[in-house]
């Protein structure tokens, strides 16, 4: 998601009315609410919500716990568009022209209370993609004697997919989650690519089979929603063509795995220091041994500056 | 002593269904042309269903009343009438579904114009919107509209 970097600096209007579409679970009444509430500048849904629980209505339900954008856990839809509620000012979804701000619960997840959603689909979902690394060698994983090796190139593959959050905004902006209730969604999907893409795992005969038992990859329309709205600038629309093109390869038989990652081999010792050429010429009064010994302290003055 | 269910309420499905494939405001996103493509891409997939079933149906004039019944009915259709503007509307939509599922093969099939992964940095634009395939969707906006002009000179000037 592209954030407007500057909606911090700008100063919200106030008051601004906030309208929360709640639900109680017990009667299984739905209906939208309006608080009043007075803003300052830098405040943020989240900010908000907890000024109406702390000030008018302490029956208001919500989930958070990080308030800084790390732990995905309070994903709402504010005006239509699904976002963290920590990571949204005021001053950018509210505007002086109209002061209205809608919360709503996350589309595409059953609703607990108010705005707090049910995960135990999403959960579940990222579990049947097997959300780890598979290995034959039980030995090595065991009693671990060196670390897999694997180069900067290969971590860039996958790096950019392992930083999802779990925020669950990519399932409720997409279209197809919306209407299929065996879709896997783009998180589940974007972190199975995440593991299919690792050069540690070994386990992608299995992955691209049970994917292509459920075939869900092929469910995807590329409406690249989940791009637009991920926090993390994870790109899960970009991961479930990749994906979808793996998995067509395989069916193809003509997808090899590039490479499967094995322990490193033991360090060998150090290398001999090469010494200096006979033509080389030495600043005069420098003796290298001595230096070698006692390097040069630096002031810190000089470091800082 | 059996473990009772704490959660005494039942849980409210808040599933769009498919108000999120057909609606462009259901759920509003920014920066995501690829939403409406897929949106008219649907639209129009559903509008070629009918119009095939119908032009199937329309055409099976000779079967039904012979040759000479099938071009007096052809004669008829010169000029512009309700039929070749129902006929001008589809033809929009079979220009755009084909272009656009060209594109969408290129894109889907063989990963084409969606960037490398790359370590996000500010302002997290994500690398798929940044590639190819962006050009790719414009084109096949362009080309449609275009398309579908020629073919609205092809029905209604030439006809």
């Amino acid at each position: 998601m592209a954030f407007d970097l500057k909606a911090a600096t700008r100063r919200p209007p106030s008051p601004v009315r906030v309208f929360v579409k709640r639900y109680d679970p017990v009667s299984g009444r739905v209906w939208w609410q309006a608080y009043t509430i007075k803003t300052y500048k830098g405040m943020t849904v989240l900010d908000a919500l907890l000024s109406i629980k702390s000030d008018v209505d302490h029956t208001l339900t919500f989930r958070y716990s990080c308030r800084m954008g790390v732990c995905g856990s309070c994903g709402v839809v504010v005006n239509g568009t699904p976002k963290l509620a920590c990571q949204t000012q005021i001053a950018e979804a509210a505007s002086p022209a109209s002061p209205e701000l809608r919360v709503e619960p996350l589309y595409n997840f059953k609703v607990v209370r108010d705005l707090t959603t049910d995960f135990t689909e999403f959960f579940e979902k990222h579990r049947f993609i097997r959300p780890h690394t598979i290995r034959s060698d039980l030995i090595e994983r065991e009693k671990p004697t060196l670390e897999y090796s694997q180069s900067p190139g290969e971590l860039s593959e996958y790096y950019q997919y392992s930083l999802c959050i779990m925020c669950g905004l990519c399932d409720s902006a997409c279209p197809v989650y919306a209407s299929d209730t065996s879709f896997l969604g783009p998180q589940a999907l974007t972190q199975a690519y995440r593991y299919l893409a690792d050069t540690r795992d070994e386990g992608w005969i299995l992955r691209l089979k049970e994917l292509d038992s459920d075939g869900s990859p092929f469910k995807c329309h590329f409406a690249a929603s989940c791009s637009a709205v991920c926090p993390k600038s994870v790109d899960p629309a970009g991961a479930v063509q990749r994906l979808r093109s793996s998995l067509l390869k395989y069916k193809l038989r003509i997808y090899r795995k590039k490479k499967v990652s094995q322990v490193v081999p033991p360090m060998k010792e150090a290398k001999p220091i090469v010494p200096l050429p006979p033509e080389a010429t030495l600043i005069e009064g420098v003796d290298i041994k001595k230096l070698e010994e006692e390097p040069p302290q630096i002031p810190v003055e000089k470091l800082l500056y | 002593m059996s473990v009772k269910d704490r959660f005494l309420g039942r849980m409210l499905d808040n599933r769009m269904g498919l108000k999120a494939s057909v609606s462009s405001w259901a759920v509003r996103v920014p920066n995501n042309p690829e939403r409406l493509a897929f949106i008219l891409h649907r639209l129009t997939g559903i509008l070629l269903v009918g119009f095939i079933t119908l032009h199937i149906i329309s055409t099976n004039t000779p079967a039904r009343a012979g040759w000479e019944a099938w071009v007096e009915e052809v004669e008829r259709l010169g000029g512009v009438n309700i039929v070749s503007l129902l006929f001008f509307i589809a033809m929009g939509a079979l220009a755009f579904h084909s272009i656009n599922g060209i594109r969408l093969l290129l894109v889907e099939f063989l990963a084409l114009g969606i960037g490398r992964p790359e370590k996000p940095k500010p302002p997290y634009i994500p690398p798929s919107f940044k590639g190819f395939q962006r050009n790719l969707l414009y084109i096949a906006f362009a080309l449609s509209i275009i398309v579908w002009i020629a073919m609205g000179y092809v029905i209604f000037l030439m006809g």
